[in-house]
């Protein structure tokens, strides 16, 4: 089996690929850009210490997003920062309302709206959600972040791109029920 | 309970699947003609596929810049600590033990003999300060492989990139430097290093500097002996392992009074500084000042090392018998 060799050039472009794109991911699961800013930093200081021994062929992208769910399952550990975490997602998406320009203001509305709901999610919901509709991961992937079979990775985004749709219901944004 | 029809529960992940654009060609036609005859699941249909228009939104959305750039930042500072103190590490069984070989990104910066079994918790490094140890990922495959052909005298060098930093100081570096210039089948006394440096005084210093190699072997500390011919001392109490290093290396040595030391009657040498190495008997050796001699296992040896052969003993008629 071919590795990495041990390289700080080579880690380089690991960080400028994928830097963004792991920090939006934790930003969005967490909702506190400070905690996602820890965390996505913890991510790749872990990934730098396994790097090497990472199999030449591996998905790096898919094996970060791993590295930075675990994280995030760990952040969440506990009850209470659980429900503070709740409720900064939301605080969070308020604040990306206010500072939208006025023609954007009816889609930053929508997108505030399913942002709300998506915070509210289960965890495990939440993370698959987001590796799979934001990020475009797939439920192989997905399912090995979670710990859980790319099946059960897709029932977790299945039920919550359901609880989007109920929770969009009845705010004129989806084909309504006919008059009766 | 659900108040659906039993065709539409049977296929409302399809229907799902589909309508975020991920069924299979089968369970889409399926949906399709289901949808064809159910309205209330061809409007279930629409608000998913409307649900999944709005989440592009949720792709798009950039996260503030300068916030992202400062994380960026941060992260780069600390990976570049990360870089300068992290090391992998490789236990490699030999016919000298247990021996840990240690590399960081600049190369190979611990050789280390493990006295007590093969854990890296014996390991010096365990206790350097600063120093974060990972498991080798296979980058030492190379290494091992080599050490153990140079063990089984398959291989002469050990041409690694070399880490320095795990020397105690700037001295101490030096002498490892001019102590890797030292030939395969070739010792030096320390007092020839101490000279070989610019600090002729300094043969304690010299000896205690290679006491802490950190890389034996590589850094051939055991072709180093003492002004008698003596072996002295090696990594600690490993005078035995110094033997048979040397061995390998062609360079005869015996035991006399109980102290292990080189044969030096059974060895070419050369004067410091001169370009023709001698047998031990050339007079011309006579008529100059005492200074510490290298020594030669073989005439391939010294010539390996770019000497000729002295033209008032001409070891290369007269060679040494053994």
């Amino acid at each position: 089996m071919s590795h990495r060799v041990m390289s700080g050039a080579g880690f380089e472009t690991v960080v400028s690929a994928h830097h963004g794109e792991i920090f939006r991911y934790l930003q969005r699961v967490i909702g506190r850009a400070d905690d996602a800013d820890d965390l996505s930093q913890e991510t790749f200081l872990r990934a730098y210490r396994a790097y090497h021994s990472l199999p030449g062929d591996a998905n790096v992208r898919a094996w970060l997003f791993s590295i930075a769910t675990n994280l995030a399952k760990n952040h969440f550990r506990g009850e209470s920062r659980r429900r503070q975490a709740y409720s900064e997602v939301r605080a969070s998406s308020r604040e990306a309302v206010t500072v939208a320009p006025e023609a954007e203001l009816l889609s930053r509305e929508t997108s505030a709206l399913v942002e709300g709901i998506v915070g509210r999610l289960p965890l495990k919901q939440r993370l698959a959600f987001t590796q799979r509709k934001v990020h475009g991961l797939d439920y192989e992937a997905i399912g090995r972040s979670l710990g859980c079979s790319p099946e059960s990775a897709r029932a977790h985004v299945f039920q919550a791109v359901r609880k989007i749709r109920q929770g969009l219901d009845g705010h004129g944004l989806l084909p309504e029920e006919p008059q009766r | 309970m659900s108040d659906k029809p039993a065709a539409c529960l049977q296929i409302a992940d399809d229907l799902l699947a589909a309508a975020l654009g991920e069924a299979g060609q089968s369970a889409a036609q399926h949906v399709e003609r289901h949808l064809t005859i159910c309205a209330t699941c061809r409007r279930e249909f629409q608000g998913y596929r409307a649900v999944d228009g709005m989440l592009t939104a949720l792709q798009e959305e950039p996260v503030p810049g300068g916030r992202l750039a400062q994380s960026r930042e941060r992260l780069e500072t600390r990976l570049a600590d990360l870089r300068k103190r992290m090391l992998a590490y490789r236990i490699v069984p030999s016919p000298l033990g247990h021996i840990l070989i240690a590399r960081s990104e600049l190369g190979i910066s611990l050789v280390e003999y493990l006295d007590r079994g093969a854990s890296v918790r014996a390991s010096r490094l365990s206790h350097e300060p600063g120093v974060e140890l990972v498991e080798d990922g296979g980058e030492l495959e190379a290494a091992s492989r080599e050490l153990l052909e140079y063990l089984a005298g398959r291989r002469t060098r050990l041409e690694w990139p070399l880490d320095l930093r795990l020397a105690r100081s700037d001295f101490q570096r030096t002498v490892l430097q001019a102590t890797a210039a030292i030939p395969y089948g070739a010792v030096i006394p320390y007092a020839g290093i101490a000279q070989g440096v610019g600090k002729a005084a300094a043969t304690r210093a010299v000896a205690q500097a290679l006491r802490w190699n950190p890389l034996p072997i590589v850094i051939p500390c055991h072709r180093v002996i003492g002004s008698s011919g003596a072996l002295t001392g090696y990594a600690g109490s490993k005078v035995g392992l110094k033997q048979r290093l040397l061995s390998l290396e062609g360079v005869p040595t015996a035991k006399r009074a109980g102290v292990l030391g080189i044969a030096p009657q059974a060895m070419y040498v050369l004067y410091p500084g001169d370009r023709e190495y001698c047998v031990p008997t050339c007079p011309s050796l006579d008529t100059r000042e005492p200074s510490p001699l290298v020594r030669f296992a073989s005439r391939d040896v010294a010539e390996a090392a770019g000497l000729a052969p002295c033209t008032t003993c001409r070891p290369d008629l007269h060679p040494i018998s053994r």
